[in-house]
């Protein structure tokens, strides 16, 4: 018989699969990263998966209520809207703006903050104490406030969003990641490999960036749902997504007009929203949690 | 003290060339001219803006430019909106108030809700209770503002008309401008209908002021969960029970004392944050504040506003930012030690 073991060899999980031990065993967290999951899948393939065009109006269906109600027609499942465009076809191409937008707007700012982060962290002195001040003057405005700032410059649209949202959210990853790499170089493992002659950013790529991964994951959760809630807030403000894209918050905002007649062109881009963000602060509750777990053990 | 004190000068004297300087290059950052950006001159005649380029220094070097921009904001001078043509900084004076009102009404509402909840679940950790208190709460800081506004207007307002939902007071009272401040105002009128009018801007704040509450108030429940839980574990706390101190006893007088002190230096932080969401909320409920305002100017492409709004309402968080700091120091001499900002 073989013996694939043959030496009795302890293993050391790394820092993001200890995290990921703990996480697969806490409900909520998981319950929160299958609907993540999902959330990523329907932005990815909402083109395939909608039943009808989100623009293309159909005349002769305005103001379709949801399929429940006793108006209503089973092919236009949550009902449309005032130019009798499907809802759900709608939000559903609205998750590829909104939720979709959002997560690559944190990858984009967690990799440009993590790296001006770790470069800022081997810094000292002046410069270091001059981005320190900087950076708190910049967090100390509100994120919204400097995104509809930022959109008044570069003027409203989707894309401009995006790029005001990136620039919001860089200033948080620089300062978590500055701290936590200031906090693990002070450790005595990082010492040793700087003792073993280690250059600078060998210790930063193969020693200290494995074990501040996941404080960063926690962060960029924390950022995505401040992303999905700008995005949507800007959308609903008109400086946003514009018509006709079916950004959620955009959405909400056209249906305003006929809040009374047809509730459900406002309740449903809510739902979305809060669905989406309460699904994204799920995962990072359940990283939070395994990290204080980890931490106490 | 003193050596905080200067230190927070310095970081507040520096915050605040940060902030002129962005709001400085905005007017060349914003399309357009940049001395009709900064001044707000739109309809100027060509010997007018040859007066107002002398009164900018535009021909001098940009750094030149920059200090007679400060000197025009010591001085008050904000320029005039590019939209309605009249004076930015009175209109501001005007507004700020508002907005200073419903946001510290917020604040209020969060931290009276949201501190005994926080301490409530510490207490007990790890049962039902706290379990229910902290789902609550993420949903709390989950939901859009914009949409819990609507859904409160529609509930409150329309479907059961208890609140008005739009406006800080009804039209009919007729209540001069003193402070700025409406219920103060009120009080110092000398209106007849005095308390009327009291009850009717009463009523009128209610419902902004708990849909701006709501996500702030459970960061407040979170942040007084976390430190009532740290404090319960500390060993002054053992002592206390080993005492022989009732249970009552122990978390009135030693446990939310030193909980409170923890909580009272993020309120600076969130500040901010419940400033950005009384932007929006001033929106939807057509609240006179500066919120409102700037959002406007920028659908009007009223650079000059935007720019000046942008400057008023980052110092007023900043200030608000740095008087916190304060009084946790007051509070806290742990606090006073060599460390950077929060």
């Amino acid at each position: 018989m073989a013996r694939d073991k043959i030496y009795l060899e302890e293993i050391f999980p790394s820092p993001f699969m200890q995290l990921w031990q703990v996480f697969r065993k806490t409900p909520s967290a998981m319950a929160g990263l299958s609907c993540f999951i999902f959330l990523i899948i329907l932005a990815v393939f909402a083109p395939i998966l909608a039943p009808h065009s989100p623009i293309d109006g159909q005349l002769d269906m305005l103001l379709l209520p949801p399929a429940w109600h006793p108006d209503g027609n089973i092919s236009y499942l949550l009902g449309t809207d005032e130019l009798g465009r499907d809802m759900l076809s709608r939000l559903m191409y609205g998750t590829s703006l909104t939720f979709g937008l959002s997560f690559i707007v944190v990858i984009t700012s967690l990799i440009i903050g993590v790296v001006i982060g770790s470069l800022s962290a081997l810094t000292t002195g002046i410069k270091s104490s001059f981005l320190n001040h900087c950076l708190d003057v910049i967090l100390s405005i509100p994120s919204l406030l400097l995104a509809i700032i930022i959109v008044a410059i570069l003027g409203p649209g989707i894309s401009n969003t995006v790029w005001a949202v990136v620039i919001v959210l860089i200033p948080q990853f620089i300062h978590i990641t500055r701290y936590a790499v200031k906090e693990e170089s002070r450790k005595d493992y990082v010492l040793a490999s700087r003792l073993d002659g280690a250059s600078p950013f060998r210790i930063l790529y193969y020693s200290i960036f494995p074990n501040i991964v996941d404080r960063v994951m926690s962060q960029a959760t924390l950022a995505q749902s401040a992303a999905i809630l700008d995005i949507a807030t800007l959308g609903f403000l008109g400086l946003g997504a514009q018509i006709p894209l079916p950004e959620w918050g955009a959405t909400l905002a056209n249906g305003l007009d006929l809040f009374y007649i047809a509730p459900w062109t406002v309740y449903l881009p809510g739902l979305a929203i809060l669905f989406a963000v309460i699904v994204t602060n799920l995962v990072g509750e359940g990283i939070r949690h395994s990290l204080k777990l980890r931490k106490d053990k | 003290m003193l050596i905080f004190t200067l230190r927070r000068l310095s970081l507040f004297i520096f915050t605040m060339l940060v902030l002129t300087l962005l709001s400085f290059s905005l007017s060349f950052l914003f399309p357009g001219d940049s001395i009709i950006n900064i001044s707000g001159a739109i309809n100027a005649t060509p010997a007018q803006l040859i007066e107002i380029e002398k009164h900018y220094h535009t021909e001098s070097n940009i750094f030149w430019q920059y200090i007679t921009y400060l000197h025009n904001i010591v001085n008050g001078e904000l320029g005039i909106s590019m939209a309605s043509q009249s004076d930015i900084a009175t209109e501001v004076l005007n507004l700020l108030p508002a907005t200073i009102e419903l946001s510290l009404v917020a604040l209020f509402i969060a931290m009276f809700v949201g501190i005994p909840l926080g301490f409530i679940a510490a207490i007990k950790h790890n049962k039902t209770t706290d379990n229910i208190i902290v789902s609550v709460s993420m949903l709390g800081y989950s939901i859009p503002v914009f949409w819990l506004g609507i859904l409160a207007i529609l509930t409150f307002s329309i479907n059961l008309g208890w609140l008005p939902s739009a406006g800080q007071i009804s039209l009919l009272f007729e209540i001069e401008l003193i402070t700025g401040i409406q219920f103060i105002d009120i009080l110092l009128s000398d209106s007849p209908y005095k308390w009327q009018a009291f009850s009717d801007a009463t009523a009128h704040i209610i419902l902004p002021a708990c849909v701006i509450a709501v996500a702030p108030a459970t960061i407040f429940i979170r942040l007084a969960r976390t430190s009532m839980i740290e404090v319960l574990e500390t060993s002054y706390i053992r002592a206390a029970n080993a005492k022989g101190l009732t249970f009552r006893q122990m978390i009135f007088r030693h446990a939310i004392r030193n909980a409170l002190i923890q909580i009272i230096r993020h309120v600076g932080l969130q500040f901010a944050n419940l400033v950005t969401i009384a932007m929006v909320t001033e929106v939807i409920f057509s609240w006179p504040g500066i919120g409102r305002w700037l959002i406007e100017s920028i659908y009007q492409r009223d650079y000059t506003a935007i720019q000046s709004g942008l400057l008023v309402l980052s110092c007023f968080i900043f200030i608000v930012h740095i008087l916190t700091d304060f009084i946790y120091a007051a509070l806290n001499p742990l606090a006073r030690g060599n460390k950077y900002g929060s």
